[in-house]
């Protein structure tokens, strides 16, 4: 009996300390890489591996040094840092979020500016979508790792013990870092995995079958005035950060997309709405390269409806530079009607030869997918 | 608050275990069974607090309808009316969709589902408390003894009956342990002394539990998942071992969970009954209902069964009796034909078993319903092989989605095809443990990721059968049949299966 508790006891013990200095050895070994820059900025010898945004983008956000944000959703993802760093003399950080709902890349705008950096720069890319967006943030609701994002060290084991980092993020990590000419101005970047062509395009645009009615342009009213705010608030209370915003340039299939489900006129008046409030402060200002005929109508240029190549990236910058397609008080109003004008021509001709060589493909009606 | 989380295995489990001694070593048994209330109703309340408000109405409502069959004179009427509120209960949540479903399909009329949320345990619990009716009915009307030997249904108290009912590692997935087992330990105050036997033997137990379902039973589930989701393109091959790797992962999930379930309650000084016994080693089916989810089987058997009448209306009575049971254990799986058809399978061949027909040498009863003897004896191997697969073909009713899919994918095993579906279904696997080969591999041709999940996918088997025919848990922890590298073994299990509890998800990279 006495033997059999003495056995026991030992079992124990063994196990608590064995379990508890493994376990101790895995969270120091994620502590010192850090794959998601939870805790710090990259080691002297590990270069910034960015693949993750889910899972780094904060991270990056607290820890690392810059000076300027280019904040978006996935289609700012192809920009090479560098080309922001030597056109504004500046040095950039991605902020990047799916959908780029304004309420979201809000957050991570808050995250930068309490990061302790000085921001000079904001490069914040405008969906047009983002703007009738729910004006609360999305990272909980669509399952993205909180404990990364609050600030409550005990959910911290979901990392520090989290298979996923272990076997695979902190290999990846060191591999990449030692081993492969990885560059880190291309962070999130997956461009090069992706091929971009008009028979992408046409494959991955699920047309409506039947053209709705117009929706009124107020119909977003609520969500829009709410962004606004959320939007406004950052260049206010922020007046010694240039906000350069812009909005990108969508394909013609994207523009056919919204006329077909009616949300084209609140879409252009949701921009306006925007543009005239962000117009109101000096340290902002508004690009639209959305009437870009010969970017927008060239399928080539695509890999689906909204996601261009890294050249378009490139070109929206440089005239950006150049101070083209600059909305102003006095022109905005005209340039985004011009895009209304344009969207007639894209679905009364310009997508007609795509429709007669059948080349476009139909969203199923209910009971047929 | 689920077993295999962080907040279960760092905080609460530490935290109720240490409670409850401390507060029994002060002799405060009154406080730490309320601690053991509360604790057990915040693990189950952190689901949803709804679910706890009807455990709790539930339980009361109970608790008074038994002391009403105690001091009234109909004692059989507010039996009945027990019972039913209970059913009625379970019936609203679990089974007013599927009604409402065959009623709009036979009347044609398009009827909406209900937005009912089923509380999570309810099928455990409400059989517990008929359990506790029907004892309480049968003691005070026929002295019944078997759980009351101990425990008088007169005496049992209303916190004793919640913390029967509530107490957290049966609450959420059995086992259906009786009152009496239950309420006899819990004021047995030898049972609250700290004894390290039971922490030891306890932390084993959670550990081999916790390791089969998350190393096993959850990696199981993606390849059984993925083949079921997508029967229509099976092929034959890719069906038979999608199939076998469900029977896997229903039985790592299952026996995984009551081991944990076992674990976490001997911890505690406090015994639930065993719920699984290797169930593949069975000689027969009627063999393997004796295996698997035992509890269950006992409690049908205890308060269906034999109210029937069991075996002692005759021949054919006790078929259609068994049947009676099988076909109730098959809709308290599941509210849909699927289970159904399951649970009438598994009656038929229990009744097959019972008919004298066929049966192992070493598993012979003493007579069976048509003979004596049976007519065949076969070698024990063959009856674990034809039960395994027997019940394995039961499984395709069990977790097809419906009957369409299911008859699909009996078409799928009965009519050979081969388009190389097997390697599709296998690259499910992509788990962190192939992680670098997969990227190994990678570098040297993209072609031979396939053969990595092919072979991820055999390990998982082969393991998986390898755990199963050897001792079970409950055997290996109490038969100290433990070799030097135990400890050492335990300790890699948990430290795999802890960090096996956090991953890494892919967002879809597109989704704009």
């Amino acid at each position: 009996m006495e033997n059999t508790k003495t056995k026991d006891i030992t079992f124990i013990k063994k196990f608590l300390i064995s379990v508890a200095v493994l376990l101790l050895l895995i969270a120091g070994l994620v502590i010192i890489f850090d794959p998601f820059y939870h805790y710090h900025k990259p080691l002297p010898f590990l270069k910034a591996v960015l693949n993750d945004k889910e899972y780094q983008c904060v991270g990056t956000l607290r820890h690392f040094d810059y000076d300027a944000v280019l904040v978006g959703s996935s289609v700012v993802e192809n920009n090479d840092n560098d080309w922001y760093n030597e056109a504004y003399n500046c040095n950039t950080i991605k902020a990047v979020r799916s959908y780029g709902a304004t309420a979201d890349l809000c957050y991570l705008l808050d995250e930068a500016f309490s990061s302790g950096n000085k921001i000079d720069h904001v490069f914040y890319n405008i969906d047009p979508s983002s703007l009738s967006a729910s004006s609360e943030t999305t990272y909980k609701s669509t399952g993205c790792p909180m404990y990364l994002y609050d600030h409550n060290p005990f959910n911290d084991v979901m990392y520090l013990f989290n298979k996923g980092v272990i076997f695979e993020k902190i290999p990846y990590l060191i591999v990449n870092s030692l081993f492969t000419d990885y560059d880190e101005s291309l962070s999130y970047n997956w461009a090069k995995w992706k091929t971009f062509n008009q028979a992408n395009a046409l494959g991955l645009y699920n047309r409506t079958l039947e053209v709705s009615e117009m929706m009124d342009e107020k119909a977003y009213e609520e969500e829009l005035l709410a962004n606004i705010d959320l939007l406004t608030r950052q260049v206010e209370n922020h007046p010694d950060t240039q906000f350069h915003f812009f909005f990108p340039a969508y394909s013609m299939l994207w523009w056919d997309g919204i006329y077909r489900t009616g949300e084209r006129d609140a879409y252009i008046y949701n921009e306006k709405q925007m543009v005239k409030a962000l117009l109101s402060y000096d340290n902002a200002e508004v690009f639209c390269f959305q009437n870009e005929p010969m970017v927008i109508t060239n399928l080539e240029n695509y890999l689906d409806s909204i996601h261009f190549s890294p050249e378009i990236n490139k070109l929206m910058l440089d005239q950006m530079v150049r101070g083209e397609y600059r909305l102003t008080t006095e022109n905005y109003e005209e340039e985004l009607d011009k895009m209304k004008d344009f969207t007639e021509k894209i679905v009364n001709e310009l997508i007609k030869p795509y429709e007669e060589q059948d080349l476009l493909t139909y969203e199923q009606p209910p009971g047929e997918e | 608050m689920s077993f295999n989380s962080f907040s279960f295995i760092l905080i609460f489990l530490p935290l109720v275990v240490i409670l409850w001694y401390t507060l029994s070593a002060m002799k405060k048994w009154k406080i730490a069974d309320y601690m053991l209330i509360a604790s057990s109703i915040i693990l189950y309340g952190l689901f949803s607090f709804k679910f706890v408000i009807i455990l709790l109405l539930s339980a009361f409502i109970t608790y008074e309808i038994s002391r009403l069959i105690i001091t009234s004179r109909d004692k059989k009427i507010l039996l009945v009316f027990g019972i039913i509120t209970n059913i009625g209960l379970l019936g609203y949540f679990k089974y007013t969709n599927f009604f409402l479903e065959n009623i709009s399909i036979v009347t044609g009329r398009k009827i909406d589902s209900l937005a009912i949320v089923l509380p999570v345990g309810i099928s455990f619990y409400i059989f517990s408390h008929i359990a506790f009716l029907v004892d309480t009915y049968r003691e005070i009307v026929d002295n019944y003894s078997d759980p009351g030997e101990k425990v008088s249904a007169k005496s049992v108290t209303f916190t004793e009956y919640l913390l029967y009912i509530t107490y957290f590692p049966k609450i959420i997935q059995g086992p259906i342990a009786l009152p009496g087992e239950m309420i006899s330990q819990f004021r047995d105050k030898e049972k609250r002394i700290l004894k390290s036997e039971n922490i030891a033997k306890g932390m084993q137990l959670f550990v081999i539990g916790l390791s089969k379902k998350v190393l096993l039973g959850d990696n199981l589930a993606k390849i059984a998942d993925y083949g079921f989701l997508y029967t229509y393109y099976m092929d034959t091959i890719t069906g038979i071992l999608v199939l076998v790797a469900y029977s896997f992962q229903l039985y790592f999930d299952f026996s995984g969970y009551c081991d944990m379930a076992e674990g976490v309650s001997y911890m505690l000084g406090i015994t639930l009954p065993q719920n699984f016994n290797s169930p593949y080693k069975a000689l027969s089916v009627r063999n393997l209902w004796q295996r698997w989810h035992m509890t269950l089987t006992r409690f049908f058997v205890r308060y269906v069964y034999i109210p029937l009448g069991g075996s002692r209306k005759g021949k054919l009575r006790t078929a259609l009796n068994v049947l009676i049971i099988f076909i109730l254990s098959g809709f308290w799986h599941g509210a849909g034909w699927t289970y159904l058809c399951w649970g009438l399978i598994m009656g038929i061949m229990v009744v097959f078993d019972d008919l004298g027909i066929m049966a192992t040498k070493t598993d012979i009863k003493k007579s069976y319903l048509l003979r004596e003897k049976p007519l065949i004896v076969i070698p024990e191997f063959l009856g674990k092989i034809l039960t395994y697969i027997m019940f394995l073909i039961s499984l395709v009713f069990f977790r097809s989605k419906n009957m369409t899919y299911a008859i699909q994918y009996f078409k799928q095993l009965c009519f050979f095809t081969w388009p190389g579906f097997l390697y599709k279904t296998a690259s499910v696997l992509s788990i962190s443990e192939n992680y670098l080969i997969r990227q190994a591999v990678n570098l040297v041709n993209k072609s031979l990721e396939t053969p990595v999940y092919i072979a991820s996918f055999a390990i998982l088997m082969i393991v998986s059968a390898f755990v199963m025919t050897r001792d079970n848990a409950r055997e290996l922890v109490f038969g100290e049949k433990i070799g030097k590298g135990y400890t050492f073994l335990l300790v890699i299990l948990f430290v795999w299966s802890f960090i096996s509890l956090s991953q890494v998800s892919t967002f879809i990279y597109f989704n704009f």
